[in-house]
């Protein structure tokens, strides 16, 4: 061993193992005892400890002081202090050394993280070590992860459980709701008592928020308190729960989970206007309480599972609602991984919405927690090897056949009609051409090059210079993207100069594209600041560009380039150059000569450009009156068509059969290729459930679906447990497992396991339907009970995951919305179709979000029909923590920040929906009731004797509307209690 | 954002008895008034109670929780200049006499290899001289004549590499160490770290340049998964704090009434629910507002500076591209003087219609572009740094750091006379608090291809950076989703030859 300044510590070290062994054989009654005569089984006994507490640190990518403990071979080339032993020699073995104290009691060197190894595993690799140490040549360790799949919780059968007994001394009223049994068992065990139950406002407001996102109406409240039949609450939950609203509020929360956004993210960022229908998909599915083993296989694999029935087969949309960068590489190795980190979202998004799992951690290496195979992460690359971002029409094959039944006689006469109009044109062109044969002749030039156009001027002194663009060098019709990176004006003397330059004193006018963030990215100073590459483009239809200079100045020649330097090769959307262009001159700076004109000289570019060039010589009146006629018809057509209904595009995906079989990625790396994948089911549940396997070049649909068949199943543990969590989660604002997105090893643990697996199970039961569950647990009167805190509980468990009391939280975002533009009494409740917009959209290559200062009334819809783009600041919704949805969003927490307060207190949203609230109780005449009247909106309750004093004080000082203002930034309204 | 501006006000001692208070308690625990009287500063801090109540539950073994240093810092803030396009380390820092000496002739070994943009001609000599600049003689382009003058304080890191070629992943990359979304940027760590050292301005500014925002927009300065108050808040000469105002037809009288009237219907509230500590904290997020609601224009006041400062960022210079920088860079050091913790100062910004104004991404007219480029950045730039150092800045408080998303290639893209996108090859420097001024470590090939020499990553420079802010970048976690994030991924080493 190469450490000799360690010589005296090693052999204390020496003489501790050995005292470590004798202890050992003399506590060892059992397993070391009597295996005396027996070689130590490397496979049983060894391995399990070094894949657990050594190779973490120790493997190929990690080699920690360069040593790899993964196979016998590594072992013995060992790291930075030798081989790991001498074989036959525990007491000359590094490793040995290294995992025993230097003391009894000490911290051994090894391992660094975790916990020492017992004496009696020193002495097992002590003895295997001096039986000579083999380790068969072909078996290579993995690292242990933490969690087992035989023990982990979350991947066991869910327990057949029924409700405990209920302890004794509870009200009477929890021996009703087999919940309430598991919860009163738990607050027994903690010796804490329950709340009583909450007031009947009190329990109206939580249960209309939580179910509906939006606060009960007076009305509805009135009507509540009034009604005296003990199972009002009941009948109100059943009422909310078939209420369109039901949907609105949970389906935001699903698209929290499924990463739903609008906007493919990175660095073009563009809006996608077509993924609104996968968000009424889940609305509508929610609903419908529809069962959820039917929407995990429409997610996964709508398109096989409902091919004819457009809303349900839209929900396969969850696969491409996510992120992805969409600017094209040529570099093959970046694009290959580009394309990985595409697929990756599908694999991260399907463990986190469905399992429960962050299968994504499993994509470089076995996952290091959980046992989750890096092949594993591999079969779901090949479940979805075959999607990509897309959309697709939404309509079945007889409807589309129906539709063409409409519009092909239509379609017909629009084709004959276009047909006359092309034999129109014809005929004008030939009798232009017949009347003026030498119309080519007229044009000598040549084709103007974008890399620049000449201009010689007459012998005079010039003061302004006028260029016309009629159109770009595309579209004989439009000269909107023409662009110029340079414009020149060459003086008329021996040593030419150019004048055309900003520091000179030269002016130029023009309109120019103007991009929302920086109106100047195109500015015509662009033309005359004596540099290439960045350009003027034009925004209109001609295009005038004036240019003045200084002063008379003779000029010899003007020259403009769209690419000076040839840069751009090829047609493409970065070197549209001028067409047809008049320029014209003026000595005086009022009087105009026209020095070139397209229509007399310039060069044409195309024939489309010369037939246009012709066409402006005019239609006589009989041609002119025709194409008017065929002009009509068309029109009537197009309107005939129009009335036929077409079917609606939608984000939904593109499907194809990869062309080769997955493969493991080593390293997560694309370009290294391991062993090759087939799809098939994920074996960290292989113990509990059946599995699947496919050929590796299995139809790709039928991946998907039967991944989602596996997912599905009513036997597959996690996807029930990790749905019960979720809707309890939501009710509760804490699930029973507090991390609802990752029920591994990292992930919580259950606070009331046994109700976890009843929840689940009664899921299953109500054949994955949500609302029975959600009437389960509101019925609960763990649920109804107040949300008093009491000093004695609160000591104990102040977070009430015990739930001795309901937990008070605030709003979310969308509610606190919702529940402003409710109050006000402006809502549009307008359901489905596409989103609203509380941003300005500007989009130049790139998109960029800014936060709209005043939205209108168009936008007064409720939150989640906002079109949701990525990486967006959204005032309102990022200040109350709506998430950026680049990852699922499994929990929000609850943020208090200034920059919240300053939001609510002075965006002109809150502004607008104070004035409307005062307007909505202005009909009342008295102050102290008008007051009154507005508590009732805000907070569903009256106003105190105090409040009517205090508000119509403020009123009469400040105004209603800000009296409005106040109550919409109190506490009471942001919060539920 | 700045919710626990006040972390300032907390003596070490008082977070040590803070801490096992706060986990003891979660959020939304009992507090007595006592408990509220001493832990003023918790009420406002809900999120990261949060944050710590979750770490706590995942078998952290850490002892150290977030607000406060986790051992001696070098420096407690952060200047963050981004010149977004990927600046070309080849034509500004990274001195390659070998492209003059083979300017014309192919790239040795590089005949078939497809870049971004397809295919490349061949080397292409830098347009401009280098010039050697100060006492370390460290050659620099011609056309940064200001910066020079700064290379003796400056550690070069010539070997950094990134994993992607495009621009969006590729700033959010080196803003948040991955190139996905969804990821806290650096300044949001080191603000969940550390916490605020103002009361009444945010702990995190973004300053985007005139020009709009950089690839991949309001992603670079992202909370990503901590809480929203960890985002920044952008604030810049072109740009106010929004909503930080009310809305002008509200009178002065009855703005006063109504903030008052509201303060005394929540802490009404909030009594009667004395256990809620969110809603004390809510009451005061008000008042912090309000602080903020003056204290922000007085940070953001450039138009008081005195003639000299003025004249030596250039803030009246002709050109207006220039003009607006230097504004930025003034109100950067304003910002950083009363306690910004980070400042994210951009040079340019996104991709457009034409290269060559927008940003540093010169696919075909270099030299054109880095003519425009150069005198935007340079004279700002190295007044802002001058000023800093004047002021006694960048002694232990300020740590400068200059980064971009990738580089160039040393050959000419097909048909053109600009670079395409070179990942695996660009030039990061720091500055400051910290740092061995006039040091460079790493180094690319003869040609500046590939980084050869102390390959540095984005993981080693973040590394770096919370080593010098008094933080291990393996204990600065925070869990979302199934494991502890961290700001260095699983990577990283904190590069000690750079470290004064």
């Amino acid at each position: 061993m190469q450490d000799e300044p360690s010589l005296s510590g090693r052999a204390i070290r020496d003489l501790c193992a050995s005292v470590v062994r004798m202890l050992a054989i003399v506590f060892a009654g059992t397993s070391l005892g009597d295996s005396k005569a027996e070689d130590v089984d490397f496979q049983k006994r060894i391995a399990p400890i070094l894949s657990a507490r050594c190779v973490g640190c120790h493997q190929p990518g990690k080699t920690k002081g360069g040593l790899d403990l993964t196979s016998a071979s590594a072992a013995m080339k060992g790291g930075d202090s030798g081989p790991s032993w001498t074989i036959g020699n525990s007491s000359d073995s590094e490793i040995v050394a290294r995992i025993t104290p230097e003391e009894p009691g000490a911290k051994a060197d090894m391992p660094r993280q975790g916990e020492a190894l017992t004496a009696a595993e020193i002495v097992l690799i002590s003895k295997w070590i001096d039986q000579g140490a083999r380790w068969p040549e072909s078996l290579v360790l993995k690292e242990k992860s933490k969690a087992d799949a035989a023990t982990w919780w979350s991947l066991q059968k869910l327990a057949d459980v029924d409700p405990p007994e209920m302890p004794a001394d509870f009200p009477s009223n929890w021996a009703a709701n087999p919940i309430d049994a598991f919860i009163a068992t738990g607050l027994a065990r903690e010796g804490l008592k329950p709340n009583a139950e909450a007031d009947k406002r009190t329990l109206l407001r939580r249960a209309t928020f939580d179910l509906t996102g939006l606060p009960p109406t007076p009305e509805e409240m009135q009507t509540f308190l009034a009604d005296p039949r003990p199972d009002a609450f009941e009948r109100q939950v059943d009422k909310l729960l078939a209420s369109p609203r039901y949907g609105e509020r949970w389906g935001r929360y699903w698209l929290d989970v499924v990463r739903f956004g609008e906007s493919n993210g990175f660095e073009r960022n563009v809006l996608i206007d077509n993924a609104w229908p996968f968000r009424d998909y889940v609305i509508r599915s929610l609903n419908q309480d529809k069962p959820f083993g039917q929407m995990i296989r429409e997610h996964l694999a709508g398109d096989a599972v409902s091919p004819d029935f457009p809303p349900d087969k839209i929900g396969v949309a969850f696969l491409t609602v996510g992120p992805y960068d969409d600017v094209g590489n040529q570099d093959p190795v970046q694009a290959a991984q580009i394309r990985a980190n595409t697929v990756d979202d599908m694999i991260v998004a399907t463990g986190s919405a469905f399992l429960g799992l962050t299968i994504g951690c499993a994509r470089c290496h076995d996952h290091k927690f959980d046992p989750i195979a890096q092949s594993d992460y591999f079969k779901l690359q090949s479940a979805f090897a075959g999607v990509r971002q897309g959309a697709q029409t939404l309509a079945t094959p007889s409807m589309i056949s129906l539709r063409n039944r409409l519009t092909k006689p239509l379609d017909e006469r629009r084709a004959a009609t276009k047909a006359r109009l092309a034999a129109l044109e014809k005929r004008f062109q030939e009798r232009v051409a017949r009347q003026s044969p030498n119309d080519l002749k007229n044009w000598p030039k040549p084709v103007v090059s974008p890399q620049g156009a000449s201009e010689p001027f007459p012998e005079k002194p010039i003061l302004r210079i006028r260029l016309t663009i009629l159109n770009n060098d595309r579209d004989p019709n439009s000269a909107v993207d023409a662009r110029i990176d340079e414009l020149e004006l060459w003086t008329r003397e021996p040593q030419s100069r150019n004048v055309a330059l900003v520091d000179e004193g030269t002016r130029i006018e023009a309109p120019s594209r103007k991009p929302g963030d920086f109106g100047d990215a195109y500015a015509p100073e662009l033309m005359i600041d004596g540099k290439y590459g960045a350009a003027w483009i034009s925004p209109a239809t001609p295009a005038v560009i004036t240019i003045t200079l200084p002063k008379r100045t003779p000029l010899a020649e003007m020259k403009f380039s769209s690419d000076r330097t040839g840069a751009i090769t090829g047609r493409s959307p970065y070197n549209v150059f001028v067409g047809d262009y008049i320029l014209e001159i003026s000595q005086d700076g009022e009087t105009w000569e026209t020095i070139a004109d397209a229509s007399q000289e310039r060069p044409a570019v195309s024939e489309a450009h010369q037939q246009a060039r012709r066409s402006r010589a005019g239609y006589d009146s009989e041609e002119a009156a025709e194409r008017d006629l065929l002009n009509g018809q068309l029109a009537e057509i197009d309107r005939e068509t129009a009335a036929v209904p077409n079917f609606p595009s939608a984000w939904l995906g593109n499907f194809s059969q990869p062309p080769e079989a997955t493969h493991v990625q080593i390293g997560g790396d694309p370009q290294k290729k391991g062993e090759k994948i087939s799809p098939g089911s994920l074996s960290y549940l292989s113990h509990v459930i059946p599995g699947f396997e496919l050929s590796p070049d299995a139809p790709e649909a039928l991946r998907r679906e039967s991944l989602a068949d596996w997912i599905a199943a009513p036997t597959n543990p996690l996807t029930w447990r990790v749905l019960a969590n979720r809707i309890w989660y939501l009710h509760f604002g804490t699930g029973l497992v507090e991390t609802p997105g990752d029920f591994g090893y990292m992930g919580g643990k259950p606070s009331h396991p046994e109700l976890l697996d009843w929840l689940a199970s009664r899921l299953i039961v109500e054949q994955g339907r949500w609302k029975p569950l959600h009437r389960l647990i509101m019925t609960s009167q763990a649920y109804r009970q107040s949300s008093a805190a009491r000093p004695e509980p609160m000591s104990k468990d102040s977070g009430s995951r015990n739930l001795w009391r309901y937990p008070p939280r605030r709003l979310e975002g969308e509610q606190i919305r919702d529940a402003m533009l409710a109050t006000a009494g402006v809502l549009d409740e307008t359901r489905g179709g596409p989103g609203f917009r509380l941003f300005q959209y500007l989009q130049d290559n790139v998109a960029t979000y800014v936060s709209l200062d005043d939205p209108g009334p168009e936008t007064w819809r409720r939150t989640v029909y906002h079109q949701a783009p990525r990486a967006a600041r959204i005032d309102y919704l990022t200040d109350f923590d709506c998430p950026d949805n680049a990852q699922s969003a499994p929990s929000r927490v609850a943020t208090v920040t200034p920059l919240q307060s300053m939001t609510q207190w002075n965006h002109r949203f809150t502004l607008r929906m104070a004035e409307k609230l005062a307007d909505r109780v202005s009909g009342v005449a008295k102050p102290h009731e008008r007051v009154d009247r507005m508590y009732v909106l805000v907070y569903q309750r009256h106003a105190t004797e105090a409040e009517r004093a205090e508000g119509a004080a403020l009123a009469e000082q400040a105004g209603w509307t800000n009296l409005a203002r106040v109550l919409l930034n109190s506490n009471e309204f942001l919060y539920v209690e | 954002m700045s919710n626990e501006i006040r972390d300032v006000n907390l003596s070490p001692k008082m977070l040590s008895l803070a801490n096992p208070m706060r986990r003891w308690l979660d959020r939304r625990g009992f507090f007595g008034d006592v408990a509220a009287g001493i832990l003023g500063v918790a009420l406002m801090d809900l999120d990261r109670v949060e944050a710590q109540t979750k770490n706590s539950s995942s078998n952290s073994f850490e002892e150290w929780q977030p607000g406060s240093p986790q051992f001696r810092p070098k420096a407690r803030q952060v200047l963050h200049i981004f010149c977004p396009g990927a600046a070309s380390h080849i034509d500004l820092w990274d001195y390659k006499p070998a492209l003059a000496q083979y300017h014309g002739t192919p790239l040795p070994g590089g005949e078939s290899f497809l870049s971004f943009q397809g295919k490349n001609g061949n080397l292409m000599k830098s347009p401009w001289p280098f010039v050697r600049a100060g006492e370390s003689g460290k050659p620099i382009t011609s056309m940064l004549p200001h910066m020079a003058r700064h290379a003796d304080d400056i550690a070069f890191l010539h070997g950094m590499v990134s994993r992607t070629n495009t621009h969006g992943p590729g700033c959010i990359f080196m803003n948040t160490g991955f190139v996905r979304e969804g990821f806290p940027s650096a300044g949001a760590w080191v603000g969940y770290a550390l916490g605020s050292l103002n009361d009444n301005l945010p702990r995190f500014v973004a300053m985007p340049d005139v020009r709009g925002e950089p690839p991949n927009g309001k992603a670079n300065w992202s909370n990503g998964f901590l809480p929203a108050s960890y985002q920044a808040v952008p604030m810049s000469a072109q740009q106010a704090i929004r909503n930080i105002n009310p809305p002008p037809e509200i009178s002065s009288d009855a703005e006063r009434a109504a903030r008052a009237y509201l303060e005394k219907v929540n802490r009404r509230y909030a009594e009667m629910h004395a256990d809620n500590t969110e809603l004390t904290a809510r009451v005061s997020s008000y008042e912090l507002a309000a602080r903020m609601q003056l204290a922000a224009p007085e940070a953001a006041g450039i138009d008081h500076e005195p003639k000299h400062i003025k004249s030596l960022y250039g803030m009246n210079d002709p050109n207006p591209l220039k003009a607006a920088y230097a504004r930025n860079c003034i109100m950067a050091r304003r910002f950083l003087e009363r306690g910004v913790r980070y400042v994210s100062l951009y040079c340019a910004s996104r991709a457009s219609g034409v290269d060559g104004l927008l940003n540093w991404d010169a696919h075909k007219t270099l030299k054109a572009d880095y003519e425009r480029h150069c005198p935007i950045f340079d004279q700002p730039t190295a007044a802002l740094l001058s000023d800093l150092k004047a002021r006694g800045l960048l002694d232990e408080d300020v740590l400068v750091l200059w980064t971009t998303e990738f580089g160039r290639m040393p050959t000419h893209q097909e048909g053109t006379t600009g670079r395409d996108h070179n990942p695996d090859a660009f030039t990061c420097w720091m500055m400051g608090a910290g740092i061995k001024g006039g040091s460079s470590y790493g180094a690319t090939d003869d040609f500046g291809r590939k980084s050869v020499e102390n390959i540095t990553t984005v993981h080693d420079f973040y590394a770096t950076v919370l080593h010098l802010m008094g933080l291990n970048h393996e204990r600065l976690t925070y869990y979302h989703n199934g494991t502890n994030r961290r700001l260095t991924d699983v990577h990283g080493h904190v590069i000690k030859e750079i470290l004064a």
